[in-house]
C-alpha cells in the first residue's frame, strides 16, 4: 500500500472519529464587554421579592434559589429550599450542573445584591442561561416580605393588595418577629438532581 | 486557549506581521507547487491537470479536521472564530464570474502574484486586470448595491443549515473530496495534453 492510500485512509478514519464524538461544548468567557453592558443596563436578570415569595408559596418546581453567601451565614438563615453555593466555589466543577442548566430558574441571593450580582456576572459571562438575582437581597426580603409595613390609608388599591399578600406570605415563612433559625444540618436542602440540557453547537467548517 | 489574537494571548498589533509571514509562506508554496503557471489552473477546467482541486480540498479538510479536533481538546473556542456572512445571490454570481476568470486568465488572485513575483508577464497583466476590475466595481457599486447585499443569511454554517453536526459535515466533505480526487485522476488520463 503506497503512502497516498495510507493518508487517504487516515483522513477518512479521522473524519469518522470526529463525526462520532460529541461536540465540545465547554466554553470560556463568551459574552463581550459590550454585550455585558447591554445586559446589565437592561436589568433583566432581576426578579422581585414578591414574585419569589409567590413561587415559593405555590411550590413552583422550576424555581431554584441559590444562596451565594458563606456556609456559616447559610446555616444561620436561608430561604426555604435554597442551595448553598458560596461565591468562592461558583466555578467549581461540582456546582457546574446547577448553574449551567436549561430547566430551572436559578435565583441567586446574598444579604444585599453585591454577592449575588458578582456571581451572576461570572455565570453570565460564561454564557450560562437561567440565572437571576433576587432584587434587594435578603435585607429587602426581610423589610418587605417578612415585616411588611402597612400602606397609608390614601394608598392605591394595589398597595393594599401587595400588603395583604406580603402579610400572608410572612405568615407562611414565619415572619414578623418569629424568624426561624434553621437547624445547621437537619433542614439543609438536598441538592436536587439537574438534567443538563445538551446545547447544540455547530463548529466552523469549510473552505 | 485559542484563537490566540481574540483571546489576547498574542497582541492585536501582531496581526499584520503574522499575516505577512503567512502570506509569504502561502506564495512560496503556490510557486513551489507550480501554480504560477497559468496552465495549472486552466487544466482544472479542461481536465488535464487537477492538482489545484487536490491542493485546495486537502487544505480545507485538513483545516476542518484540525479545528474540530482542537475544539475537542479544548485548545480553541470555535465561537470566537470569524465566520464570513453569506449573501447567497451575490455569492453564486460572484463565484461564476471568478470561475470564468480562472479559466480565461489562468490565475487566481494569489497565484497571479506568485507568477508576477517570478517575473511572468501574464501574471502582471492579470494583476493589472484585477485592479481595473476593482476600480469598476467600486465606481459602479451604487448600481449593484441592492443585488450585492441580496440573500443575506448572516454568518451561517452548512452544519446549521442541514441541522447536522460539524463532524458529520466534515466526514461527508472528506469522502466527497476523495471521490473528486479519484475522478480528477481519471480525467487526467482521459484528456491528457501532449504539449503540457
Amino acid at each position: 500500500m503506497n503512502l497516498r492510500n495510507i493518508i487517504f485512509i487516515a483522513l477518512v478514519l479521522l473524519g469518522v472519529v470526529i463525526a462520532m464524538v460529541p461536540e465540545n461544548t465547554t466554553k470560556p468567557y463568551k459574552l463581550t464587554a459590550e454585550q455585558m453592558l447591554i445586559e446589565v443596563q437592561g436589568a433583566a436578570e432581576m426578579v422581585i421579592a414578591d414574585d419569589v415569595a409567590h413561587w415559593l408559596i405555590s411550590k413552583d418546581p422550576s424555581l431554584q434559589l441559590i444562596d451565594v453567601r458563606t456556609p456559616d451565614e447559610y446555616q444561620k438563615f436561608h430561604l426555604e429550599g435554597s442551595l448553598n453555593i458560596p461565591l468562592s466555589t461558583i466555578l467549581s466543577s461540582e456546582n457546574r450542573d446547577y448553574v449551567d442548566q436549561g430547566l430551572k430558574m436559578n435565583v441567586l441571593y446574598s444579604n444585599g445584591t453585591i454577592g449575588s450580582h458578582q456571581a451572576w456576572m461570572i455565570l453570565r459571562q460564561l454564557g450560562f442561561e437561567n440565572n437571576y438575582v433576587l432584587q434587594g437581597g435578603l435585607n429587602y426580603w426581610f423589610d418587605t416580605i417578612m415585616n411588611p409595613q402597612a400602606p397609608s390609608v390614601t394608598s392605591a388599591d394595589e398597595e393594599f393588595a401587595k400588603y395583604d399578600f406580603r402579610k400572608a406570605a410572612s405568615g407562611v415563612f414565619g415572619g414578623g418577629n418569629a424568624v426561624t433559625i434553621t437547624a445547621p444540618t437537619a433542614n439543609e436542602a438536598e441538592k436536587p438532581r439537574v438534567i443538563r440540557k445538551t446545547k447544540k453547537k455547530a463548529p466552523a467548517g469549510g473552505c | 486557549m485559542g484563537p490566540l489574537i481574540p483571546q489576547e494571548i498574542i497582541g492585536a498589533d501582531w496581526n499584520l506581521f503574522i499575516a505577512f509571514v503567512i502570506g509569504i509562506g502561502f506564495g512560496f508554496v503556490l510557486e513551489q507547487a507550480g501554480f504560477s503557471s497559468s496552465r495549472k489552473l486552466a487544466g482544472m477546467f479542461y481536465g488535464y491537470d487537477t492538482v489545484v482541486l487536490k491542493v485546495f480540498f486537502t487544505g480545507a479538510i485538513t483545516a476542518m479536521l484540525g479545528l474540530l479536533f482542537f475544539s475537542l481538546f479544548g485548545w480553541i473556542d470555535l465561537n470566537l472564530i470569524y465566520v464570513n456572512p453569506t449573501f447567497l445571490g451575490s455569492a453564486i454570481v460572484g463565484g461564476i464570474i471568478m470561475g470564468a476568470g480562472f479559466i480565461v486568465g489562468g490565475f487566481c488572485p494569489g497565484t497571479s502574484f506568485s507568477a508576477a513575483a517570478i517575473g511572468k508577464i501574464d501574471g502582471m497583466v492579470f494583476i493589472g486586470g484585477l485592479f481595473i476590475g476593482v476600480f469598476f466595481f467600486a465606481e459602479g457599486y451604487p448600481l449593484i448595491e441592492d443585488f450585492y447585499m441580496s440573500g443575506s443569511m448572516g454568518p451561517i454554517k452548512v452544519s446549521e443549515v442541514l441541522g447536522i453536526s460539524g463532524g458529520v459535515v466534515t466526514l461527508l466533505i472528506i469522502i466527497a473530496a476523495l471521490i473528486m480526487f479519484k475522478l480528477g485522476e481519471l480525467a487526467e488520463k482521459r484528456w491528457p495534453r501532449a504539449e503540457y
